[in-house]
This record gives structure tokens, C-alpha cells and sequence, in this order.
């Protein structure tokens, strides 16, 4: 098995229109389900819906929240062969029902189920905890516009 | 401050496995090891043997000596089998609990008289050349040899009793200087003894056996027992066969060889069978060669080297300076046989009391010491009696002393036999030879022969060594029926055993503050990092110790005790059963393999968060798991992606860290950078 360094910028699979701010009241799976409705219309002629949020909720019984308050829920998917992704950010935020965590901002990633991109994945969820702190996520809740958001990522990156 | 130190207050506390146990000792300290207690009857098996059945006696040692080889080759087998293994262990798993504890009372006879021989031999030795002191400086004082040695016998009991309980043990550099020292004074009594040969010439011994009444036992009585032909000659061997003490050590130090195991374990025992053979089978032989038989029988039976230093070929003075040597040399082997017989047998009821046949009251831990204390003190009793007793008379300690190994090695090579059969695709290191494989199984020729001369010798020696028959009788049957009743109280009271307090001073475990506080031991090129959870799951850990060079790297065997309600400043839980097993599997591993391990219990509320941590932390290398059953090996990988780079944004300093999952014949690895 090959050790690869697939480095990949968060700021170039993150598209300005998938990024959400969300200043009603939601919880984790309706922000789950949001954030798959999203990203679905782009991925629609390779999956359905409900085989998409069964992916990425059979990922999440896992729980992949972080004590930052960062959530990245994700899903692999042989029939897609580019990374798909979306952000939102919580004004109110919710609580991780099991880790009691308060969750602002939530990253949910499509990841191809192919050779070559496993790597590139786990750089990708790496480079995501350690950018996605609280203090970044609070500057990130308060700029209010999705172009500064991607533009906040591309300068921490 | 560090921010690694900041943050690794968040493991609460950290909780780590003396490493002491876990160290491993090349061949030739192994070899040592042995050597000290097995050579040292070089010292007395030839005078003990000479005063049962007379001349012919060093053709015996000889025999006794060539016949310890195979009794090696047994011992290599067994331990083979079981890295830790011994008497105890073989039988138990081939004839049952109460065959081994009968084997077990019989092996704890032949350690609790190891004491007195070795150290009432050592007081004989020195006795005599005081008395020749005497004689040199002219005073007309007859030296009370005999008293003298039973005194220095209870002296060095005494002192080895208090550094035992003091927790003392053996130290492989010690036994290595004396072996060492051991074998130039007897490539010097060799070489001089060759020239003294070649100057005076030589006749060989006659093969003429001429038992004493004494040596006969109760077979004076029994008309049929006439000590002609081969049975005379089983029972001249039987007389002899004390000088075969000391091979349970084989099987106590095998699970400190280091890597390759059963390599260096076969390279041990040819040492020991050629050092021992030379030194107890030649050199005995060599004796007889030069001292005149009479001057055997009156003067040298009990210090039958110190006589061969004297009846050398060369200047007075020269030999007085050797037999010096000699007892110096002497002295220290056997002295070393009295320390080595107390750890040995203290080792031998800690392994039974572990397996519950011996009574919690013997296992009570020394408060200040943390030793056996209970144990020690049984064991060095009876060998202080036992010198008292014999009141410095060799003879009478050599005539009691073949019971014990005797009949544990009768044990020993039958559960062999019997675990051919029983068990014939139990994993086995090396085979003793000659068999023939019938199916799956190999019929043990070899062993069978082995088993048949120690098993004649044993049943003869019970009628001909009416001492050794009594004593050991009464001793192993006290022991057995200490067994037998420990047993029946400790099954009643399971509970009690459980919740006792010291169980964790008996895993030896030592708590640091941090875990910042381990990196000063370690010190080698690289280092890895090999979480474990479950005791089934052992694979990677498996790996790791087979494929990895442990004289390069650190390998840090850590398990994560997960308490999600972990909060700083509260007590957190003390070690459960379960961590305990997991870690006895894990320096059982360990041992199989030879290698050098830091084991590492953590509290944690994340198990991923500590693994990682303890990565960055201890600037580890590489993070080797196995694949989580509930997970999944990219699940796995995707938690600790994440929670390197929650690391990374906590200030930690890290550096390059590849993690591998390891698991049945896959393997997925990933390089955090």
C-alpha cells in the first residue's frame, strides 16, 4: 500500500453557493439533512436522495463531532468522482445530543469511494480540525457573507 | 511552557508497567544464569558419588553429564511450547492439576535443598583451607571443618533470606562475572592438569561399583536387589544423577532470552551442556585421574577440586594460590546456587499461587518491600533446618537431595510424551529427535528412551536413597497437601482474591503525573506507538513484535482506559480486572517474542484523542493499530485524521507520524503530516 500526501485545499472543493448561514433554530439531523439537500442537486444523476442521506447517516452513527463545535459529517461514494462539499454555519447552533458538544458549524464531504482519493479524504478531514477552531468558527459566523467565508479558509489554508 | 505539556493534563493521569520484567538477556547470559546453579555441582557430585559406590565413580559423573544434554533437549522442547512454562506448566497441560502439583511439591524438595548443599559445600571448601592454614602457620588446632560449614551455610542462608525479602533478586551481570571468573580457574586447573598428566601419566578409573551399606538403602534387605549388572550400574547413575540440579532454571530464564527465542534458547543450552560437561563431567574425571583414590576417600570427598588444586604437578606455593582460586571461585558459583535456589523456589510458588493453588496468606506483599515475604521466609526456614539438620555432612545432603529433580524431570518428560498425543498441532519451537511421524503425529522415540533411564533410576533410587525417599516424601507431601488445601479455601473465598488492594503492586505498576515524564526513557532511533484494546485482538501487536528491531526501536505498548465522566482533579477509576489481563497477554507476547516493550495504561474520556496525543506527546514515529471490530480500519483512520489535526489546531508540536491498521493480511496506512 502506498503512503501518499495527497495534499488538497479545502478552499478549492468548497464552492460559494454551499456555503449556509442558518440563524433558525435546527438540530443535527435536520442541518444533516440540509446541508444533503444541498449538495444532492449537483450528484442527482449518479444517486438518489434517500441512498445519499443513508450514506452519510450510516457514516454518523460514528459521531464525528469535534469539542470545537465543528461537525463533519461525511459520506465515500463509488458513483461520484470528485470531491463534493458543503458548509454551514450555525447562528444558534445546536447540541450533539451525545457529546453534549454545542455545534456552530457543520462541513459535510462526498468523497469518490475510489483509489487515490481515501488519502486525499483524510487530508482533507485532517486540514478541517485544525483549521476549524472556535475562535475561527465564531470570526466565520459573524462575517454573515458565503465569499468572505471561502476567502477566511483560503488565507488560513 | 510546552504547549504538549499543557494539554496532557487532559489524560488525567498516566499509569505505567515497570519495564524491569520486560528486559531480555542474551544467550550468554542466559547461559550464566543457568550455569550458576547447574555447574556448581561440579563442586560436590563427584565426593557424594565416590562415598556411595567408590571408584568407578567420575565414569557416572561422565554419564550423568552426557545424559544432562538430553535432558536439555527435553527442556528445549518444553520451553518450546510454553514461554512460560517449567515443571508446573507442562504437567498441569498434559496430566492435570494434580499430577503438577505433585510434580511442583517434588521440584520445590530439589530448590529448598539446593540451599544447604551448595552453601554448606561452599563452608566445606573454605573450611578445609583454613585448615590447611592452620597446618601452614603450624598451629596444632584441630579445625572443626563440618561445624564450621554448617554454620557458614546458615550464615549464607541467613544473609540471602534478608536481601530476598528485600527484594534483592538475581542480577545477569553478576552471574555473568562469576561464570566468567568460574571458567578461567578452570581452564587454568584443566591446562594444568593436562601437563601434570603428560609428566605423571594416568590409569583409568576402574568400572568397578562397590555400593556402601549406606548406599544400598533398603535394598540390602530385598535379595533380589543385588547391585550386579545394569542394575547396578541404574543404581550407581541414580547415586550420581544429583549432579543434574539445576535445569529448572532453563525453563525460568527462557522467558527473558531475547529474540530469536528458540534460537538462543538452543544456543543456551549447548553452552550449558559443553560448559557443565567439561566442568562437572571432566574435570571430575580428571580427579580421578591424578588424585590417588585413597586421598579421595580421606581427604578431598568433600572438596574434591580444592584436592585437585593440590595434587597438581608444580610448586607448593603454586597450587596453595590455586586452591585459593578454587575456593574462591567455588564459593562464589555456589553461594550464587544458594540465591538462585531461594528465587527460584519463591518464583516457582508465586507462579502456582497465581494459578490459586496456594493460599493468599502465602502471597501476603511485603509493606515496606513489596516482596513474597511469606513465601521467603517458608523457603528459607526449611533451608536453614534442613543445614542444621546435617549438621555440615555433605554426604547426608547429596544422599536426600535426587529425590526432587529426579522425579520432576520424571513429570516433565512424560507430560512431553503425553502432549505428542494430546496435543499434536500445539505449536512447538523444536522437536526432540528421533520420531516417527505417524499422521499428524510424532511419535516420540527420543523422549521415550529418556523417559524409560529417568524413570528406572527414580524407582530404583527410591529403594537405594532411603534419605532422599523419606525426606522427600514427607516434604513433597507437605507441600502437596499446602497445595491441595489451598486450592479448596481459595476456591471458597474467589472474591476476597479479586478485590485484594496489592494485586497492582504484584503487575508491578508504577504511576507517573504525566506523560511527558516518559520520554527520558526513551532512547532509541525510532519509536512506535501500539494502542491495544482488546485481548483478542492482538495481531498488530503481533506484527510489530516480529518485524521490528527492538535494540533500534521503542516499541510503546499503550491501552486507553475510557471513563467518559473524566473530569480534571477527580479520583479517576482504579485498574480493573480487564486492564490487568490485557496487559498479562501483552508481556506474555512480549516474552513469546523476546522482545522489549514499554507498556502504558492511560485514563482518557477519547480514545482517539489519546492515542494521538500520546503520539505527538512521546514524538513517536509510527502509530500501529488493529482494525476496530465496530468501526471499521477507514473509519478508524478518519477519526485519528481528525483528531491529529485538533491537535494541530490545540498548539500541540508534531511532526510526521505514519499510522498503520493492521489486520488478517491487510494492511491500511496513512502519513499524518
Amino acid at each position: 500500500m502506498n503512503i501518499q500526501e495527497d495534499k488538497i485545499a479545502i478552499s478549492s472543493i468548497l464552492r460559494v453557493q454551499n456555503i449556509y448561514f442558518i440563524d433558525r433554530k435546527i438540530d443535527k439531523n435536520e442541518t444533516v439533512k440540509f446541508l444533503t439537500s444541498k449538495v444532492y442537486p449537483q450528484i442527482a444523476d449518479e444517486v438518489t436522495e434517500k441512498y445519499l442521506m443513508e450514506k452519510v447517516l450510516e457514516v454518523e452513527k460514528l459521531n464525528n463531532v469535534l469539542e470545537t463545535g465543528f461537525y463533519i459529517p461525511h459520506a465515500k461514494l463509488s458513483e461520484i468522482d470528485r470531491f463534493y462539499c458543503a458548509l454551514a454555519l450555525l447562528m444558534n447552533g445546536f447540541e450533539d445530543p451525545e457529546s453534549r458538544i454545542r455545534v456552530r458549524a457543520c462541513f459535510l464531504l462526498l468523497t469518490p469511494h475510489k483509489s487515490g482519493f481515501f488519502q486525499k479524504h483524510l487530508y482533507i478531514l485532517s486540514r478541517l480540525s485544525q483549521i476549524f477552531t472556535e475562535e475561527f468558527i465564531d470570526r466565520m459566523v459573524k462575517l454573515g457573507r458565503p465569499r468572505a467565508v471561502l476567502n477566511m479558509i483560503k488565507s488560513a489554508e | 511552557m510546552n504547549p504538549n505539556q499543557r494539554k496532557s493534563s487532559k489524560f488525567k493521569q498516566v499509569f505505567v508497567l515497570s519495564t524491569a520484567m520486560l528486559s531480555f538477556i542474551s544467550f550468554w547470559r542466559a547461559a550464566s544464569i543457568v550455569l550458576c546453579d547447574f555447574g556448581s555441582s561440579a563442586y560436590y557430585a563427584g565426593g557424594i558419588a565416590m562415598k556411595s559406590f567408590g571408584a568407578a565413580f567420575p565414569w557416572f559423573i561422565l554419564a550423568v553429564m552426557l545424559f544432562a544434554g538430553a535432558m536439555l533437549a527435553v527442556y528445549v522442547e518444553s520451553c518450546g511450547m510454553f514461554v512460560r512454562g517449567g515443571v508446573y506448566v507442562v504437567v498441569r497441560r498434559a496430566i492435570g492439576k494434580v499430577m503438577a502439583k505433585m510434580a511442583v511439591s517434588a521440584l520445590m524438595f530439589d530448590f529448598v535443598v539446593t540451599g544447604p548443599i551448595s552453601a554448606t559445600s561452599a563452608g566445606l571448601y573454605l573450611g578445609y583451607l583454613a585448615s590447611n592454614l592452620f597446618h601452614i602457620s603450624g598451629a596444632d588446632f584441630n579445625f572443626p571443618i563440618k561445624i564450621f560449614a554448617m554454620f557458614f551455610g546458615v550464615a549464607v542462608i541467613s544473609y540471602f533470606w534478608r536481601k530476598n525479602i528485600k527484594g534483592v533478586g538475581e542480577s545477569s551481570d553478576t552471574n555473568v562475572k562469576i561464570v566468567s571468573f568460574v571458567a578461567v580457574i578452570a581452564a587454568v586447573l584443566f591446562a594444568w592438569s593436562l601437563y601434570t598428566l603428560w609428566i605423571r601419566g594416568f590409569k583409568l578409573p576402574p568400572f568397578e561399583i562397590h555400593f556402601t551399606e549406606e548406599a544400598l538403602g533398603w535394598a540390602k534387605y530385598i535379595d533380589w536387589m543385588r547391585p550386579i549388572g545394569l542394575l547396578g550400574i541404574f543404581m550407581a547413575f541414580g547415586h550420581s544423577i544429583l549432579a543434574l540440579s539445576g535445569l529448572e532454571t532453563m525453563a525460568q530464564v527462557y522467558r527473558e532470552i531475547e529474540d530469536p527465542k528458540i534460537k538462543n534458547l538452543k544456543k543456551t543450552a549447548l553452552i550449558v551442556f559443553a560448559a557443565s560437561f567439561m566442568f562437572t563431567g571432566v574435570l571430575t574425571f580428571i580427579s580421578s585421574l591424578i588424585i590417588p583414590y585413597e586421598q579421595i576417600a580421606t581427604r578431598y570427598a568433600d572438596n574434591l577440586l580444592s584436592g585437585l588444586a593440590m595434587e597438581l604437578h608444580g610448586p607448593y606455593a603454586a597450587r596453595f594460590m590455586l586452591q585459593i582460586l578454587v575456593v574462591v571461585s567455588g564459593g562464589l558459583i555456589l553461594i550464587g546456587a544458594v540465591n538462585t535456589s531461594m528465587v527460584g523456589a519463591n518464583g516457582m510458588l508465586n507462579r502456582v499461587a497465581e494459578d490459586g493453588i496456594l493460599h493468599d496468606w502465602f502471597r501476603q506483599i511485603h509493606k515496606k518491600y513489596g516482596t513474597t515475604h511469606r513465601m521467603i521466609n517458608v523457603i528459607a526456614v526449611a533451608q536453614i533446618s534442613i543445614v542444621l539438620i546435617s549438621r555440615g555432612d555433605i554426604y547426608l545432603l547429596g544422599e536426600a537431595y535426587a529425590f526432587g529433580v529426579l522425579w520432576s524431570l520424571v513429570f516433565d518428560t512424560l507430560s512431553l510424551i503425553v502432549l505428542r498425543f494430546k496435543d499434536p498441532g500445539y505449536e512447538r519451537g523444536w522437536l526432540f529427535p528421533l520420531n516417527i511421524k505417524i499422521k499428524n503425529i510424532y511419535v516420540p522415540l527420543g523422549l521415550s528412551l529418556v523417559f524409560l533411564v529417568l524413570l528406572v533410576t527414580a524407582v530404583i533410587n527410591l529403594v537405594t536413597k532411603n534419605v532422599a525417599t523419606v525426606s522427600g516424601v514427607i516434604f513433597s507431601g507437605v507441600f502437596f497437601m499446602i497445595f491441595q488445601i489451598s486450592e479448596k479455601l481459595n476456591s471458597k473465598k474467589t472474591r476476597l482474591y479479586e478485590d485484594e488492594p496489592e494485586i497492582d503492586e504484584k503487575l508491578n505498576l508504577s504511576r507517573e503525573n504525566d506523560i511527558l515524564e516518559l520520554l527520558p526513557k526513551l532512547k532509541k532511533e525510532r519509536r512506535i506507538l501500539v494502542p491495544v484494546r482488546n485481548p483478542n485482538n492482538l495481531v498488530h501487536l503481533k506484527h510489530v513484535l516480529a518485524a521490528v528491531d527492538d535494540e533500534t526501536a521503542d516499541i510503546i505498548v499503550m491501552s486507553a482506559k475510557i471513563s467518559k465522566i473524566m473530569e480534571f482533579g477527580r479520583e479517576e477509576s482504579p485498574i480493573g480486572e480487564g486492564d490487568k489481563d490485557l496487559f498479562k497477554d501483552i508481556i506474555l507476547l512480549a516474552e513469546k517474542y523476546g522482545k522489549t516493550i514499554i507498556p502504558l495504561l492511560l485514563f482518557s474520556n477519547d480514545p482517539f484523542y489519546s492515542i494521538m496525543q500520546a503520539a505527538a506527546s512521546l514524538k513517536v514515529d509510527e502509530v500501529i493499530l488493529g482494525v476496530s471490530g465496530t468501526m471499521g480500519a477507514e473509519a478508524q483512520l478518519e477519526r485519528l485524521a481528525m483528531t491529529w489535526g485538533l491537535l494541530k489546531s490545540q498548539g500541540f508540536e508534531t511532526r510526521p507520524v505514519k499510522v498503520k491498521i493492521i489486520w488478517q493480511g491487510r494492511k491500511l496506512s496513512y502519513e499524518l503530516n
